[in-house]
């Protein structure tokens, strides 16, 4: 975090010298894109809780907490260009994952959670994007690079987009392209790892430390999930195109809609994810049943999202946001969502703006429920965010402006201020609480 | 979704026929009123990309860069 902030001054620094660099030659009289250095520290805190972990095939707690502290640096190079250098970090810790390995416990169950290295994990991810606009502020392009890292996962991204204006600046198009390559470093189960390191056998491993039992707990020969294979292909792949268009209607009125395509191909299951059979022998360590084999799910998959604002300014106190969203991609999913926003400036520095969120989707045509699948299917998962559901999400937020930062730290002043809580309900059982907060700084 | 396509097309056509001058623009310019999700937001639509199987159109990303559905 230190090196982080260390990073952040430095890249001020560097920002500082070029608009000194820019003032000294301009002679053209146009505004700035930015005026100034703009830092934002982002933070959020998340927990939820469920009883169908997907890590234990739809039959679990799914016990997690998630802390995401983030920097988000835009510096203007000169008159027309900005650099964006986005910086985040996810920390958490999950009763889920803990159990791709539960066998650390004695008494190993799906709704306890475990000790184990994969119960908690942190995400590093950056983004480096760089923006120019026109002379006559008509057209915008943008190109950026991403990264990220955690323990199972990489990714290294890049995209660019065009922005065009026209129309008195009342009509905006863009379009943009975004392509991420990702690389899996699978974990498995552990009943499936070491029944595949002692050669398709339940002889070394946690099998040495444990007895094979039934579900009323006495000893049982025979388990055999020679069904479960290691991934080969690890690669992920995503290719998206999106294209927007935003439009003035009237003076109190603007709307805007949302078009994405995208294509993915690669290892699109998630490799520690159990599945249980129906038509399969059952068998447990303690009350933890082991898994038959793990998410089974195409190597492609194509998603059409499309999606619709409009805002209204209804007077000097309320503003309505709306938002709706249509889903649907190859496996079988489709899905709506609806949000809606009301901003009540309670003062000319504070906004309160209660928001409500609704959201339903149709299942996966690969999803069944805990040991509801059969052996002889092809593709397969128990993760019930494939599975049919809707969700309540509600929830408040407090922004707190200052347009003249008043309030100052070293050479930033504080813009402002960005508070938001959210509970979130899935018909399923799944409840999730959010905090986040957003400080905006500009430098003077 | 062609129907959607099309109605939406439709829509922004007879729309772009209005305008608005930059000095009548208070309102559309208020803070509330940018056709964006807000700044705090990203957290919430991270944790929607994991907890749902839908994602995008929304301005942020669709897919990729995560081991998320």
């Amino acid at each position: 975090m230190k090196k982080i902030i260390a990073l952040v001054f430095v890249l001020s620094g560097f920002s500082g010298q070029a608009q000194t660099t820019a003032d000294s030659t301009d002679v053209s009289f146009k505004k700035r894109v930015l005026d100034a250095t703009e830092v934002d520290f982002l933070m959020s805190y998340y927990k939820q809780d469920g009883i169908h972990s997907a890590v234990a095939g739809g039959n679990g707690m799914e016990k997690l907490t998630d802390i995401t502290p983030t920097i988000v640096v835009a510096m203007p190079l000169n008159d027309d260009d900005v650099l964006t250098v986005d910086v985040g970090v996810s920390a958490y810790s999950s009763a889920s994952s803990g159990n791709i390995n539960p066998f650390d416990s004695k008494t190993p169950s799906p709704f306890q959670a475990s000790s184990g290295a994969s119960a908690s994990d942190m995400w590093i991810g950056t983004t480096v994007g760089y923006s120019h606009s026109s002379d006559d502020r008509n057209t915008i392009w943008n190109a950026h690079v991403s990264g990220s890292v955690e323990y199972d996962y990489t990714s290294i991204g890049f995209g660019g987009g065009l922005t065009k204006l026209f129309n008195e600046k009342n009509t905006e198009v863009t379009v943009s392209g975004n392509v991420y390559l990702d690389t899996w470093k699978p974990i498995y189960p552990k009943e499936l790892q070491d029944f595949s390191d002692n050669g398709n056998s339940t002889n070394g491993g946690i099998y040495n430390q444990f007895d094979i039992v039934d579900e009323s707990g006495v000893s049982k020969s025979g388990y055999d999930p020679s069904r479960f294979t290691f991934w080969n292909d690890k690669k992920r792949n995503s290719y998206s195109l999106s294209v927007s268009v935003s439009q003035v209607i009237n003076k109190k009125m603007q709307a805007s809609i949302f078009l994405d395509v995208l294509q993915q191909n690669g290892l699109l299951s998630t490799p520690y994810q159990r599945v249980y059979f129906a038509d399969a022998d059952h068998f447990y360590i303690n009350k933890f049943q082991l898994a038959d084999d793990i998410e089974r799910l195409p190597d492609t998959r194509f998603k059409v999202p499309i999606g619709a604002r409009v805002n209204y300014y209804i007077d000097e106190t309320f503003v309505l946001r709306t938002y709706y969203r249509f889903y649907t991609d190859d496996w079988g999913i489709t899905a709506h969502t609806a949000n809606i926003e009301l901003p009540i400036k309670i003062t000319d520095r504070f906004t309160v703006f209660p928001m409500y969120r609704y959201y339903t989707q149709q299942a996966s045509k690969y999803f069944a429920p805990y040991q509801q699948h059969l052996s002889t299917e092809r593709y397969y998962t128990s993760d019930y965010d494939l599975s049919s559901f809707n969700a309540h999400q509600y929830g408040f937020g407090v922004n707190y402006t200052d347009i003249f930062t008043g309030t100052k730290i070293w050479k930033f002043g504080v813009k402002n201020i960005d508070f938001r809580y959210n509970h979130y309900q899935r018909s399923d059982g799944l409840d999730a609480d959010i905090f986040s907060i957003a400080i905006k700084f500009i430098r003077q | 979704m062609k129907k959607l396509l099309i109605a939406g097309g439709i829509f922004f056509t007879l729309l772009s026929c209005s305008s608005v001058k930059e000095y009548e623009k208070e309102k559309i310019n208020d803070v509330d009123m940018k056709l964006s999700a807000r700044t705090s937001e990203r957290f919430e639509t991270n944790f929607q990309v994991y907890r749902e199987a839908a994602s995008g159109a929304n301005g942020g990303k669709t897919g990729g860069g995560c081991g998320c559905n």
